[in-house]
């Protein structure tokens, strides 16, 4: 009998008792296993199955699958490894059936990947994660099951990690657990080896500090990891890992989003980057994290080598405040702003555009505005590049940033050149060309040309002269340009040196001329001449006599008086020596090219070119059409700083503006323009490349141009219905009435908010949008001056007492208008008594002035929306007099009063009150201005405009009065700004800022959640301190009668009042007022 | 008469005062025939314009032009040097009454003792009273001004009970400046009817260069840049700058440059700071004077 025989017959009578199948494997097992083991050995390994069957009632099952693993367990499994994998199964079993089944069920495929070596560690993986509940079994059993897959992916170590936290985040959650687990092989699988450990070693802080964010790591941890520069995900996981150790907030985010701002950086930037936001880790990680957040912000403004500045900077602010620190790196810190922009070398046209304008003011004479060079280009009036400095005429473009230079100096000189130059096109009148009047140097050879017929402005006129427009159009811009350039060093010698460090560095960005050909050398040549780089033409010695001359024209141009038709004639000299040189490539030796001394341009001068104009000219002209080898002319690079110069275009939209305006004047255009005569203009100036204008077949393009043009010389559009739903063409028509627009108009102010945890303003923290408050019924006004007309009487009776008397006597002074008959009596006894009287003894009049503005400010929050009369009523039935049978008679007239009139509400008497005062302060004459405020976050801070300063009070603002209701939060700090900034465009001597509120101020985000009153109290606080310094009397008067506590923050040194019978407002306001103000 | 006091400036009683060396006063227009034909029969002058423009130069120029010319016709003779016409001049300000001109009782030894205010000894004297800013004075002086500048030329001095009659030489100038005041200090038109006006105004680019470079003894190109940039500061008026830069400004910009101050920095506290406050426009004003000077 074999050994396995006898083995089947020793433990038949055990088996038997359970189902077949288990025997039936038993025998499979053991067939399989006897050639691999001793006897003895399998004696023990039978013995352990057959153990197995009894530990429990369900333990056999476990055996069951002990024996199914028998004959997979791969071949080179020692015998320690199938005796470990039964002791193990033993231990299981006698904890739990189940896990010992799903151990056993894998173990053959985990072995094959992990060897038998590591059967004992694997198991006690497992175990680990069973706690005694079927919970955890079924998670360790999820342990055992997926293992295979996951040893294909992890290393052992790793995977010890991967329990310590998927154990770590069953303690809170095992269906989390359950799904990291389950999607662990695949998220593992997508990590590189390396990062591996990192990953999980994150996964258990998240686990221990906020797991519930772990979830999300999972699904999309792995991809943000791979943003980050591969050596240093380690360090970057280390550090978030800080961050991720503190309470309460959200850890995940600082990963994604300091992974995401990575991500946008370039790799080899990411190991500074990460160096110094761990240099800011031990004050506080949360800094480092936002420090990593805001660095592609900040990079958008400072070079990557500024960025320690910043930093360096913020750290010092973090070491003394981690809440000043932390704005500070949130990017919500005024200091934070500021130092990037001492850092940074660029200048922005948005914080310099006003300073511009002023200046570009200042030298044209002319209300020139100063706008962004995208701004033209999407005008899509001809102009098409956005980063181009130009004009048009009445306003001038530059481009939205200069960063040219490493200096922010030089990058605001730069402004100044370029707008230099472009107010000089317009002071030198380059846009005031006029066909029929003479140069100052060079005569009048224009006229003895043939025109070409009817042009419609002296620019086109002119330029219909050329054959080739193109070549005309750059010369003339070369010529203008020199003229200009050459006016600006004469006029303004402060701008020479810069102006000339710009041309020097136009000059170094020139192209190859010698890799041009030759007509458009020519026209490079004389482009670097007007830069003042004599030294940089080059022409062939061959043809030395041309380049002279034309450069001695150009020079005349930068002589004292020239004017723009100068330049325009210039031109046609300069175009009558183009026009002959033919533009092909000079296959010279570099040797047979050489510098050129400007020669006089007397050959060209008008003297001997005026006779032999006329006839002659015509030839002189020459042909566009390139014959042979010529190669097709190409305009000369731009010069930078000149920007583009579109006298054409400018000339035609002047025309255009002068059509529009003095259609009926008509002594200016008695022939305005039709669309053939505009059409046909476009078509042919060089200035306009409608190719690159829009895409689309011609027509359309040309059609949607002129619409353009039209609207931006504010003609009527020709066709109406061809611009339904352009939102220009509605605005510019829709409130021609006296009438308020029936949506009303919202003007928003940004305003900063002050953080008083880290002591700084949050720069622009908040959008205040005013509008003037809709109208109501005018019901309401007259109504509460009804209701209250023995108040209104006895008020406006007070204030009409202070009024002050124009003059005022005053006595008793040393000198005055007349004697102070009283004093001077005096005087004379005093002396004939033989004392030394005062010489006080005239009188004179001063005048006083009463100059009062004052500003209401009116809290439409939600809250005014209460009742105030709710408690009392039920008390109040002490006009019932126990009548039971008249209780129904007065109960029916109650309830009559009560539907007739509703209960008041706060904001009703807010409402009162201001009209009673507003009759008070008409009478007493003062300014004033009322305002509502509500809103919702700190973008959304309404101001509603009751009456303004310069309104009167009319029935457009009665109305208004009555539409004053509760709407939502209370951000005061913003609204006092606004209201402030109202006060301080009056004139008044005294300004007084007037808030009535119904309690402290509160709104989403305002504070670190909705329950804290401190940070909104401190920014009230501050805006009322900034009203102060301005030197606004402020004054709170509030109607909550927990108000005393707070008050005494906000108002601490000014003055307040709580109304602690609210009912007693009406009255009490303008007592108040009149206080404040005697 | 003339006494010399300690610290060795000259103290002169109101009416004396003449302006005894030729002011340098450059005409622009045809102001000169004007006012002296003006004066000659005695017809009240106002001028115009705005502050710093020269209005007081020109009634010192005009005074020391029309007294040379009195002397020359009246006497003839070898006393000509002496005789200078008399300018009073008032600055108003908004405390001024009209007791301040006319005249008053003050307190003596042994009572009270009457003092004719400037306006009296101008009229007593014949000379020319220049009262400069009128508006900003109190609008009693109003009655005296009246039946000055009429047919009548009567001063009534109502504590004496007296009417003083001008004497010959006597008349009144005026100056008003229309852009900084506000709707309420206008001069009413019974007032303004009374006075021809002559207008000023800062001089064109090339006279002010002139003026600039006597007045400052600086170089004609510093002049002329001065100038030029009292041109392009005029174009921002309605920006925060109720004036434009005055002639008597660029003249003391100048004047710094003339003694060696780098014409920047003389700009700079002369026009830039003396103008503004407001930081964005004293930013724009920097920005045109650094084009202009190196």
């Amino acid at each position: 009998m074999t050994i396995v025989g006898e083995l089947l017959a020793r433990h038949h009578e055990r088996l038997s008792g359970f189902p077949a199948p288990l025997e039936q494997h038993f025998e499979a097992g053991l067939r399989a296993l006897a050639p691999v083991l001793t006897p003895s050995q399998l004696q023990t390994w039978a013995e352990t199955g057959v153990d197995l069957t009894g530990l429990s009632l369900r333990s056999w099952e476990a055996a069951l699958e002990y024996f199914r693993a028998a004959p997979l367990i791969p071949d080179g499994a020692s015998w320690e490894a199938i005796e470990t994998l039964g002791h193990e199964a033993m231990t299981m079993a006698a904890e739990s059936a189940p896990l010992a089944v799903s151990f056993l069920r894998s173990a053959p495929q985990t072995m094959e990947t992990i060897g038998s070596s590591h059967v004992r560690q694997w198991a006690d993986m497992g175990r680990k994660l069973y706690k005694g509940n079927w919970k955890s079994s079924a998670l360790a059993g999820q342990f055992f099951e997926i293992s295979p897959g996951l040893y294909a992916v992890l290393r052992p170590g790793q995977a010890s990690r991967l329990i310590v936290f998927v154990d770590e985040l069953s303690r809170h959650s095992y269906e989390l657990a359950a799904a990291c687990l389950a999607s662990a092989p695949e998220v593992l699988g997508r990590l590189e080896d390396d990062d591996r450990s990192p990953f999980l070693g994150f996964a258990i802080e998240l686990a221990q500090s906020s797991w519930a964010d772990t979830r999300l790591y999972f699904e999309r941890g792995a991809h943000l990891l791979h943003k980050v520069h591969a050596p240093l995900r380690e360090r970057f996981l280390l550090l978030t890992a800080q961050a991720a150790r503190g309470q309460s907030r959200s850890a995940f985010q600082y990963l994604e989003e300091s992974a995401v701002a990575l991500g946008e950086l370039e790799p080899d930037e990411h190991f500074s980057v990460l160096e110094l936001a761990e240099q800011l880790a031990p004050y506080s990680p949360y800094a480092a994290m936002d420090f990593i957040t805001a660095v592609p912000q900040v990079l958008t403004r400072i070079r990557i080598d500024e960025l320690r500045g910043w930093q360096e900077a913020g750290l010092r602010i973090l070491q003394v405040s981690h809440d000043g620190g932390e704005a500070y790196f949130r990017l919500q810190s005024s200091r934070s702003e500021d130092i990037i922009e001492t850092l940074s070398s660029r200048v922005e046209l948005s914080r310099v555009g006003e300073i511009l304008r002023l200046y570009c003011k200042a030298l044209t004479g002319r209300n020139v505005a100063v706008q962004s060079s995208s701004a033209l280009a999407d005008k899509g009036i001809g102009w098409v590049n956005e980063n181009h400095a130009s004009t048009e005429g009445t306003t001038i473009f530059l481009p939205e940033v200069m960063e040219t230079f490493h200096d922010k100096t030089d990058n605001f000189a730069a402004y100044k050149v370029f707008s230099t130059h472009q107010s000089a096109h317009l002071e030198f009148g380059s846009f005031e060309f006029d066909f029929e009047r003479p140069g100052a140097h060079f005569g009048n050879r224009r006229a003895s040309l043939p025109a070409a017929g009817n042009a419609t402005t002296h620019m086109e006129r002119f330029f219909d002269l050329f054959p080739d427009r193109r070549l005309a159009s750059d010369l003339f811009t070369i010529a203008e340009d020199c003229r200009i350039d050459g006016a600006i060093k004469r006029e303004y010698g402060g701008i020479r040196k810069p102006l000339i460090r710009m041309q020097r560095r136009e000059l170094g960005n020139r192209p190859q001329i010698q890799a041009l050909p030759l007509r458009q050398a020519f026209v490079e040549n004389l482009v670097r001449a007007s830069l003042e780089g004599l030294d940089a033409v080059l022409w062939p010695r061959s043809r030395a006599e041309e380049m002279s001359s034309a450069l001695g024209i150009l020079n005349l141009l930068a002589e004292p008086g020239a004017l723009v038709e100068d330049a325009a004639e210039a031109t046609l000299r300069l175009y009558q020596v183009a026009i002959t040189i033919p533009n092909i490539l000079e296959d010279m030796p570099s040797s047979s090219w050489g510098p050129v001394e400007p020669g006089q341009p007397g050959e060209m001068m008008p003297g001997e070119g005026g006779e032999s104009g006329g006839e002659g000219m015509q030839m002189e002209m020459g042909d566009v059409s390139a014959g042979g080898d010529e190669q097709d002319y190409k305009s000369p690079d731009e010069v930078g700083f000149r920007g583009d110069f579109k006298p054409e275009l400018v000339q035609l939209l002047m025309k255009m503006r002068e059509d529009a305006q003095g259609g009926e004047a008509g002594d200016q255009s008695p022939t305005p323009l039709t669309p053939e005569q505009l059409q046909e203009l476009l078509e042919k100036s060089a200035e306009i490349d409608l190719d690159q204008l829009m895409e689309g077949d011609l027509d359309a393009t040309t059609g949607m141009f002129m619409e353009n043009l039209m609207r931006e010389a504010g003609t009527p559009s020709s066709d109406q219905d061809g611009n339904d739903g352009d939102p220009t063409a509605d605005n510019s028509t829709g409130t021609e009435e006296g009438d308020e627009p029936l949506i009303p108009i919202v003007t928003i102010y940004y305003y900063d908010e002050w953080d008083f945890r880290a002591q700084d303003y949050k720069p622009r923290w908040c959008a205040v949008k005013e509008s003037k408050l809709e109208s109501g019924e005018e019901d309401f006004y007259e109504n509460a001056i009804r209701e209250h007309a023995g108040l209104v009487a006895q008020t406006r009776k007070q204030f009409e007492l202070m009024k002050p008397e124009l003059f005022r006597k005053i006595k008793r002074l040393p000198e005055g208008e007349d004697f102070d008959l009283d004093a001077a009596i005096e005087w004379m006894v005093e002396r004939r008594a033989g004392a030394s009287p005062q010489e006080k003894i005239y009188w004179r009049r001063n005048k006083i002035d009463r100059d009062v503005a004052v500003a209401f400010l009116i809290d439409m929050s939600a809250s005014t929306d209460e009742e105030i009369n709710k408690k009392d009523k039920k008390m109040d039935d002490d006009d019932y007099n126990d009548d039971p049978r008249k209780y129904l008679s007065w109960w029916v007239s109650r309830r009559k009063q009560e539907l007739s009139a509703p209960p008041k509400r706060i904001i009703d008497l807010e409402k009162e009150s201001a009209v009673l005062l507003m009759t008070a302060l008409e009478a007493i004459g003062d300014q004033y201005g009322i305002y509502g405020f509500s809103g919702y976050g700190r973008d959304n801070v309404e101001f509603f405009v009751i009456k303004d300063f310069d309104e009167h009070l009319d029935d457009k603002v009665k109305k208004r009065l009555d539409k004053i209701t509760p709407i939502r939060s209370t951000r005061m700090g913003p609204a006092i700004r606004h209201a402030t900034y109202k006060l301080m465009k009056t004139d008044a001597k005294v300004r007084i800022l007037f808030l009535l509120s119904d309690g402290r101020p509160q709104d989403h985000g305002y504070g670190r959640d909705r329950t804290e009153k401190e940070y909104a109290i401190h920014d009230t606080k501050q805006a009322l301190n900034e009203a102060k310094r301005e030197g606004i009397t402020p004054f709170a008067l509030t109607v909550d009668r927990a108000g005393h506590d707070y008050l005494k923050t906000m108002c601490a040194d000014m003055g307040y009042e709580v109304v602690a019978d609210i009912e007693a407002l009406p009255s009490r306001l303008p007592t108040l007022y009149r206080r404040l103000t005697e | 008469m003339a006494e010399t006091a300690a610290k060795g400036s000259t103290v002169w009683a109101v009416e004396e005062y003449a302006v005894h060396e030729e002011p340098y006063y450059l005409p622009i227009g045809d102001e000169v025939e004007l006012f002296q034909t003006a004066y000659e029969q005695r017809i009240p002058v106002l001028f115009k314009g705005p502050t710093g423009c020269g209005k007081t130069r020109f009634v010192e120029y005009m005074a020391y032009k029309l007294g040379r010319t009195v002397t020359r016709v009246s006497r003839g003779d070898g006393e000509a040097a002496d005789h200078r016409m008399p300018l009073v001049t008032v600055a108003c300000h908004e405390d001024l009454t009209a007791s301040d001109l006319v005249g008053r009782y003050l307190l003596d030894t042994d009572g009270t003792r009457w003092v004719d205010g400037p306006l009296t000894r101008a009229v007593k004297v014949g000379a020319i009273c220049y009262l400069d800013e009128v508006v900003e004075a109190r609008k009693d002086t109003t009655v005296l001004i009246h039946p000055l500048t009429d047919y009548r030329r009567l001063l009534p001095i109502e504590k004496l009970g007296q009417v003083v009659e001008a004497a010959d030489g006597f008349l009144l100038v005026i100056s008003y400046n229309p852009g900084y005041q506000s709707a309420l200090k206008d001069l009413k038109h019974s007032t303004r009817q009374r006075f021809i006006a002559i207008e000023f105004n800062y001089p064109p680019r090339d006279q002010e260069a002139a003026i600039i470079a006597h007045e400052a003894g600086c170089s004609s190109q510093a002049a002329t840049d001065l100038s030029k940039l009292g041109e392009k500061v005029r174009n921002l008026k309605e920006h925060g700058l109720g004036e434009g830069v005055s002639t008597r400004l660029l003249i003391y910009a100048g004047r710094l440059m003339a003694k060696g101050i780098p014409p920047r920095r003389a700009c700079q506290v002369a026009v830039t700071w003396a103008l503004t406050d407001d930081l964005e426009v004293q930013r724009s004003i920097e920005e045109v004077v650094t084009s202009i000077f190196e």
